[in-house]
């Protein structure tokens, strides 16, 4: 071996065991430097497939897109009378409650965001939205769709206009659950590398001899300090039992691959 | 062939902001071109050891700056279970690994056969996948191996091959911008044959 290589052999391998020793923080500040370089050309990159996917719906769906939007602009004028009489209760409800001196238990503010970006890595379950700290939002928001539950956001671009959220659907995310109507309560997490049809969830550490059965709704504890309680998650679909402990296979209630909008939790003091 | 390595990891840099524009065929696995491997694998063929060394540093670094995944979080009394993940930087040795393979060619890209480079692009980048995903599922502790992971990953493979022909194409021109012929064999031939 020629000495400059053995050098170079040495050095490289040197920086390899720098970078592989780096603190969970000090990654942070890498990524961050990262995006923050990358950033105009992130949000060129996820215009241009925003654009490409609304053409493409535009072509294969646009008289049921027209039908769609009627049906959405119906909605959205039913829910805005709701949403009104909702903010009435709401104000009376904090009247009342400041006058008995109730302490107040929860706080469910949400932002709504776009999504602009689906699977930027291989493997990693991932997707990004239009909005950042500029909007309140930061790391360890629960977001949901209309759906259920979607994720959590697990990085905010330097920008402040972008953040990435990490899916339910992936092993990094865990999410404490129940079973409705049981006493069960479980940790729910996902699995890389399942990308035809419905992705499942595994819903683990449950009893031994849990009551379940397939139908029973997986709802959130709240328990964990991220996630609120008593958000969907999806529908047990199969039990196994093991000579420890159960497990189940969810299907969750979230269509990952039609999320067009989703809402961030920004108060989490449930 | 300083000014030509320099202009290599300029290439690499630049494949990094050019893949932000390439998103995943949904359809089709959610494959896509990885534009970054591409590039690192076609200039690991033209230069020197050290060279590729220092590319495989930058293009790991990077790639893993671009994947890494925040941290967990929550109470670690409910979530007592620790998530283990790969580590930062594991792309850098993954990266050297497969530029060594490249390396192994060099004889023959010398020669002017720059077409079996092409080809072990695409093997290389099926290696590179299947490693990663292997580790995915050893950290994990159980493995599972679904026809669509086998989709993605010769879908991929194959996607990304087909531009290494452009990529060599982009190659010879900035070297013999520098003035830094990477294909020696082959210029010495044409040079006999006048």
């Amino acid at each position: 071996m020629k000495p400059l290589h053995l050098l170079a052999l040495m050095l490289f391998l040197a920086g390899t065991v720098w970078a592989l020793t780096r603190s969970e923080e000090a990654v942070r500040e890498i990524q961050a430097a990262y995006y923050s370089a990358v950033s105009p050309f992130l949000k060129s990159g996820s215009a241009m497939e925003t654009r490409a996917r609304a053409l493409l719906d535009e072509v294969e769906h646009s008289k049921a897109l027209a039908a769609e939007t009627d049906t959405l602009r119906a909605e959205v004028g039913r829910l805005r009378i709701i949403e009104s009489r909702f903010r009435e209760l709401e104000r009376e409800n904090a009247q009342l409650r400041h006058a008995l001196d109730f302490p107040k238990t929860t706080n469910f503010e949400v932002v709504a965001a776009r999504v602009v970006r689906r699977h930027p890595t291989t493997w990693w379950q991932t997707l990004e939205i239009d909005a950042g700290s500029d909007r309140g939002i930061g790391t360890q928001l629960s977001v949901l769709s209309n759906e259920g539950l979607v994720g959590k956001v697990h990085r905010i671009d330097s920008g402040g206009d972008r953040a990435s959220v990490l899916l339910i659907t992936d092993e990094q995310c865990l999410v404490s659950a129940r079973v409705e109507g049981t006493p069960e309560v479980g940790i729910v997490s996902g699995r890389r590398g399942h990308f035809e049809g419905t992705p499942r969830l595994r819903l683990r550490f449950l009893s031994k001899d849990a009551a379940i059965r397939p139908g029973l709704r997986v709802f959130t504890t709240g328990r964990g300090g991220i996630f609120q309680p008593n958000i969907l998650i999806g529908t047990i679909e199969s039990v196994e039992k093991g000579p420890l402990d159960s497990e189940a296979v969810v299907r969750p209630s979230v269509n990952f691959e039609d999320l067009g909008t989703v809402f961030v939790v920004l108060a989490n003091d449930s | 062939m300083i000014r030509y390595t320099l202009i290599t990891v300029l290439l690499l840099l630049a494949a990094f902001v050019a893949q932000q524009f390439i998103p995943a065929f949904t359809g089709l696995y959610h494959s896509r071109v990885l534009l970054v491997h591409l590039v690192f694998l076609c200039a690991a063929v033209t230069v020197g050891a050290p060279a590729m060394l220092l590319l495989a540093f930058i293009g790991g670094f990077l790639w893993d700056a671009h994947c890494a995944i925040g941290p967990h979080g929550g109470d670690p009394e409910v979530y007592s279970q620790p998530v283990e993940s790969l580590r930062f930087g594991y792309s850098i040795l993954l990266f050297a690994a497969l530029g060594y393979l490249m390396q192994g060619v060099q004889p023959l890209f010398r020669q002017g056969k720059w077409q079996v480079s092409a080809a072990l692009t695409g093997i290389a980048i099926l290696i590179y996948l299947l490693a990663e995903y292997l580790l995915i599922n050893f950290v994990r502790g159980e493995f599972h191996f679904r026809a669509a992971v086998a989709g993605q990953v010769v879908l991929t493979a194959g996607m990304t091959m087909l531009f290494s022909p452009l990529v060599f194409w982009l190659l010879f021109k900035l070297s013999e911008l520098c003035q830094n012929p990477i294909l020696p064999a082959a210029g010495n031939k044409r040079r006999r044959r006048r």
